[in-house]
C-alpha cells in the first residue's frame, strides 16, 4: 500500500470542508413557496428581504405546462404538470418584480415585492392570501 | 390567444431564421452552398427529428440533476452554439476548412433550431392538453403561426440583403461579427440559465437600462435575439460578453497585432 503524504490529506480536508461549507450555504438560502392552480398564482405576490438571494420552489398543480417567465427578474423556466421545479432569484435591491405564465397571460400574473426590512424568519404556508410561503432549510 | 401565439413563436422561431439568413449568407459568398439538393432532406429530417425528441424528453430532462436539467442541457447546447460560431468566425478565411466550416454551420443550425423549436413545441403541446373546446383556439393558433412566420421570413430577408450590402460595400466581414454578435447573445442565455439554478454566482446588477429600451418590449425581444441585450446585466454578464467578444477577434487579428508589435520583417 502507498504512503499517502500529509499534503494530500490536508488537500482532502480542505475539499470536504468547502463541501460542507457549500451545503450550509446552500442550506441556509431562504425558500419561497409558489402554487399554480387554475392557470393563477398563489400567493400572487411575495415579500422578500433586498440584497438576499432565495430559493423559489415552484408547484405546477395543473395539468398543462407553464413557463413561469419575469423580464424584471430576468428568469425562465418550464414546470410541467404536477412537477415542482426550483429556480434561484436575487440578490435584487428594493423595488416590485412582476412575473407571469407564458402561456396564461391574461390569468397566471404575480409579484415579488422586495422590502428593506422584510423579516427572513417569518413563515408562511404556500397557499396563504398574505404573502409567499417560505421556509428556511 | 393570438398575441401570445405570434410572441411565443416570433421569441423561439426568430433566432432560427436570423441564423439560416447568416449562415446561407456566409455560404453563397464562399462559393460554397451549405444545403445541397443531396444534403437537404436530410438535414429538414434530422431537424425536425431534434426539435420533437428535445420536446418530447423535456419533462424527463428537467427532473435530472436535482431539477437543474433543462438549464444544464440547454446551457451547454448555448455554449456549443457560440464556439461553433466563434471558430466559424476564426475560419472565415480559410477556403481549405470548407468542409470543417459546413459541419460547424450545421451544428449550430441543428442546436439554435432545436432549442429553440423545441420551446414552441411545448407551448402548443400545453394548448392542446388542456380541456378547452377546439374550436375556441385552433384558429387563433394557426393565424398567429401563420402571421409569426411572416414576420420572421420578412426579417430574416430584410436582414439577409442588409448584411449583404454591407458586406460588399462597407466591410466584407460584417455578416461574420453579427455572427459573433448573435453567437456571444446566445452564450448569454446561457449565463442566465446558469444564474437560474445557482451554478453561476449572482452578482449584483451594474445598470438598469429599463427606462431606455425596456427588455419586454418589442424592439428590447429584437435586441435580446440578436446581440444578448439585457436591461439589467450584471458584472460577471459583463465581463464574460466583452470577452467572449474581443478573445475570437483579438485571435483573428493576432497576424496584424505580432506585425504592428514586431515590424513588417519579422
Amino acid at each position: 500500500m502507498t504512503k499517502q503524504s500529509p499534503k494530500s490529506y490536508t488537500i482532502f480536508l480542505l475539499c470536504n470542508l468547502l463541501f460542507l461549507f457549500s451545503l450550509i450555504v446552500e442550506a441556509k438560502r431562504p425558500e419561497y413557496h409558489l402554487d399554480l392552480k387554475n392557470h393563477l398564482f398563489y400567493p400572487a405576490q411575495i415579500i422578500i428581504p433586498a440584497n438576499k438571494k432565495i430559493k423559489l420552489v415552484i408547484h405546477n398543480r395543473d395539468n398543462s405546462a407553464e413557463e413561469f417567465s419575469s423580464f424584471d427578474l430576468n428568469r425562465e423556466k418550464v414546470i410541467f404538470s404536477k412537477k415542482t421545479s426550483t429556480i434561484f432569484v436575487g440578490p435584487l435591491p428594493v423595488g416590485e418584480y412582476s412575473f407571469f405564465g407564458e402561456y396564461h397571460p391574461n390569468s397566471a400574473r404575480g409579484k415579488v415585492i422586495v422590502e428593506k426590512n422584510s423579516n427572513p424568519d417569518v413563515s408562511h404556508d404556500a397557499l396563504s392570501p398574505k404573502q409567499g410561503g417560505r421556509n428556511v432549510n | 390567444m393570438l398575441i401570445n401565439t405570434i410572441l411565443l413563436f416570433l421569441q423561439s422561431a426568430l433566432p432560427i431564421f436570423i441564423v439560416i439568413s447568416l449562415l446561407l449568407l456566409r455560404f453563397t459568398t464562399t462559393s460554397a452552398s451549405l444545403f445541397t439538393n443531396k444534403n437537404l432532406s436530410f438535414i429538414i429530417v434530422l431537424a425536425i427529428s431534434l426539435v420533437f425528441l428535445l420536446s418530447q424528453y423535456m419533462e424527463g430532462i428537467s427532473q435530472l440533476f436535482d431539477g437543474k436539467g433543462t438549464e444544464l442541457v440547454f446551457s451547454l447546447g448555448f455554449i456549443l452554439i457560440y464556439f461553433c460560431s466563434a471558430l466559424l468566425f476564426l475560419f472565415d478565411n480559410k477556403d481549405r476548412l470548407i468542409n470543417v466550416k459546413k459541419i460547424l454551420a450545421l451544428m449550430v443550425f441543428l442546436l439554435v433550431l432545436s432549442l429553440n423549436g423545441s420551446h414552441f413545441i411545448l407551448y402548443l403541446t400545453s394548448y392542446w392538453t388542456q380541456s378547452l373546446p377546439l374550436s375556441s383556439g385552433v384558429e387563433s393558433l394557426f393565424i398567429g403561426i401563420i402571421l409569426a412566420v411572416g414576420i420572421c421570413v420578412s426579417f430574416a430577408i430584410l436582414l439577409y440583403f442588409l448584411l449583404r450590402y454591407s458586406d460588399t460595400s462597407i466591410h466584407i466581414k460584417t455578416s461574420c461579427y453579427f455572427l459573433l454578435f448573435f453567437a456571444t447573445g446566445q452564450l448569454m442565455q446561457s449565463i442566465v440559465l446558469l444564474q437560474q439554478v445557482d451554478v453561476l454566482p449572482l452578482s449584483s446588477i451594474i445598470w438598469n437600462s429599463t427606462d431606455f429600451i425596456a427588455e419586454k418590449s418589442e424592439f428590447g425581444q429584437l435586441l435580446r435575439v440578436l446581440f444578448g441585450y439585457e436591461t439589467t446585466p450584471s458584472f460577471m454578464q459583463l465581463i464574460i460578453y466583452l470577452t467572449a467578444f474581443t478573445v475570437p477577434v483579438f485571435i483573428s487579428k493576432s497576424r496584424y497585432f505580432f506585425r504592428l508589435a514586431y515590424g513588417e520583417k519579422s
